[in-house]
């Protein structure tokens, strides 16, 4: 490999390769550093304290963790976190793969819809969000309006008045936002697989099932190992959509653990009470960081690239 | 695939995938159902709230809560009125001019450490790169909603609650790990080669830096910055947090805690705003199409 011989090359030429590459990396490192892993220490410490806002907290220990442990609010929101990124994750990679195998097709204006159909994903979640709470609205919905015109309901829907409707109502939002980014990452996963496998598996008399379970599936596996630790991630983390369209409600029924943290942290003046929250997400995260990690291994392993 | 027919016997022909190759042989019929209505479908529920919103923001009152004489669907009396509040009755211009100047310092800043620390990892391969690549990876999966507090707190001790340089620092921990990720993959790609001939010719690596990998990773470059201007544009959780004053909220924060006003909801200039909020960066996709999807779709790869 020319990689090699030229790496070793490079690597005689400039002696000063350690220097040099420290120099290059101190930006970076100064602001990550500072910015997010000294953040990240400073959280795990605050969540060990009783710190609020407008007053240095003592070292508490586990008290905190403590209250949590039975405060009905926060495992309400562990419940919600779980239902919301569960349902979203699932429906996102079902629809988004849907949409990517139709894209992959022979169609006209290919290049058009891909374009249009990944703005639900550029546009700010905020701003969207918007739109969607006055879809949503008890009164002037127009989705409501729609059911009423069909016969199929007879009253205006309470969208974000009852516990489940409005849980339903934000993972609907959710989904919105999130098929595009599924469905293009795959798309272009889809477009590195060589036709000819299709073709000789036809030949042997493959079924469109078959095909795709045995050809386009696996192939795809790796990518979707990644897109999804992606999507699952920025859904349990999700704050936006929830802030906008509900702020928890109604009765804390659709507050994540985000949400929860925010509204206890900064409103509430419990700072320690909401970096415990944030840290609580931690172990979730980790694991589908790990995930996510051995997923990039096995698609290494598989496309063998050596290191 | 719910499009799967299990009582017709296998059709060795319908070929789901190949680029043209077989698809002749696919009846029209067919793929008019299977193809064209589910995308018919996926783009009408995907592009519906833009449409809403855009048609909400030119309704007048008697438009917008009387379903029964104008039709919902279209604007019956159309109005520039919600437009007008919007621009000349609230902060929104200065909300905006926030936002670009927050997006374009943040983008800058990330851009320039991370095409050093992007070039540092993959071609100085400087004792332990392959651990720092790997953390760099793992810094971008860090949530901004579990760093907001100790970032907050940090903010108001540095002096910067309140400010805009509170949101140009902080930016950049979410768009460094993105952007020297994706620049990582772009200089893979060029040629050990070309950096080869530099050094023999006498080049200083600044110089095969800046005269010969830059240059041919432009199209790297522009991915990373549009992306780090679209994220910095659409970011929510810190603006929200660091910022109180209405002098220097950012647009998604602005609409959200000054347009809406206790119980009435002024539903044609909150659809204006969000309008006026998506097109920028409506605009820049517009034009940059392919090199969103390849940083997307590149970030996810790599």
């Amino acid at each position: 490999m020319s990689n090699s011989t030229g790496l070793a090359l490079i690597g005689r030429i400039n002696n000063n390769a350690n220097a040099l590459g420290l120099l290059f990396m101190l930006p970076a490192a100064t602001i990550l550093l500072v910015f997010l892993t000294y953040p990240l220490g400073l959280g795990m410490w605050l969540g060990l304290t009783d710190t609020k806002i407008g007053r240095p907290g003592e070292f508490v220990g586990l008290e905190n963790y403590k209250s949590l442990f039975s405060d009905s609010v926060f495992w309400l929101s562990v419940f919600n976190t779980m239902v919301y990124t569960g349902v979203a994750s699932i429906a996102k990679f079902g629809l988004g793969l849907w949409l990517a195998l139709l894209l992959n097709q022979n169609i006209r204006f290919k290049s058009f819809m891909r374009a249009i159909l990944l703005l639900p994903w550029i546009v700010p979640t905020t701003l969207s969000a918007i739109a969607f709470w006055w879809i949503y609205d008890s009164q002037f919905s127009i989705i409501s309006w729609m059911l009423i015109k069909l016969g199929l309901i007879d009253s205006y829907i309470n969208f974000l008045g009852d516990a489940w409707n409005a849980r339903w109502s934000v993972i609907a939002a959710n989904i919105w936002r999130g098929i595009p980014f599924v469905a293009i990452s795959l798309l272009a996963g889809l477009q590195t697989i060589s036709p000819s496998l299709y073709e000789a598996a036809t030949i042997d008399g493959a079924t469109r099932w078959q095909l795709f379970r045995h050809v386009t599936y696996p192939l795809l596996t790796p990518i979707i190992a990644i897109v999804m630790t992606f999507s699952v991630l920025f859904t349990f983390t999700d704050f936006q959509l929830i802030y906008v369209i509900t702020r928890g409600g109604p009765v804390n029924a659709t507050h994540l653990m985000a949400t929860l943290s925010f509204q206890r942290a900064i409103p509430g003046g419990q700072l320690a009470e909401g970096a415990a929250i944030a840290m609580a997400m931690v172990p979730f995260l980790l694991a589908a960081i790990l995930i996510s990690f051995f997923g990039l291994q096995r698609r290494k392993w598989q496309q063998g690239v050596k290191d | 695939m719910t499009t799967e027919d299990p009582y017709k016997p296998a059709q060795p022909n319908a070929n789901d995938h190949a680029e043209g190759g077989m698809d002749y042989l696919v009846t029209r019929k067919r793929k008019l159902v299977t193809v064209y209505l589910p995308l018919g479908v996926f783009s009408f529920v995907l592009l519906f709230p833009f449409y809403w919103m855009t048609i909400t923001t030119f309704k007048g009152k008697e438009d917008l809560y009387d379903y029964d004489r104008n039709s919902p669907f279209w604007v019956s009396n159309p109005t520039l009125a919600n437009v007008k509040k919007l621009l000349f009755d609230t902060a929104y211009p200065e909300w905006l001019w926030n936002t670009m100047l927050v997006a374009v310092s943040a983008t800058f800043i990330s851009l320039f450490a991370s095409v050093l620390a992007a070039y540092a990892i993959e071609r100085l391969r400087f004792k332990g790169s392959k651990w720092v690549g790997l953390c760099i990876y793992f810094a971008y999966l860090v949530p901004p909603s579990i760093l907001f507090i100790p970032l907050a707190t940090m903010v108001f001790k540095l002096q910067l609650f309140d400010t805009r340089w509170a949101l140009i620092l902080t930016y950049p921990t979410f768009l460094i790990p993105f952007c020297t990720w994706l620049l990582m993959g772009y200089f893979r790609s060029i040629p050990f080669e070309l950096e080869e001939c530099a050094l023999i010719d006498g080049a200083t690596r600044l110089e095969i830096l800046l005269k010969i990998v830059l240059p041919l990773a432009v199209p790297g470059l522009i991915s990373a910055g549009i992306f780090a201007f679209t994220l910095s544009w659409n970011e929510f959780i810190y603006a929200l947090t660091f910022v109180s004053s209405s002098e220097v909220k950012t647009v998604p924060v602005g609409v959200i805690t000054e347009l809406v006003e206790g119980d009435v909801y002024h539903w044609g200039s909150l659809m204006a705003g969000a309008l006026f909020g998506s097109i920028p960066v409506a605009i820049l996709y517009s034009f940059f199409v392919e090199y969103y999807v390849s940083g997307m779709t590149g970030a996810v790869k790599e």
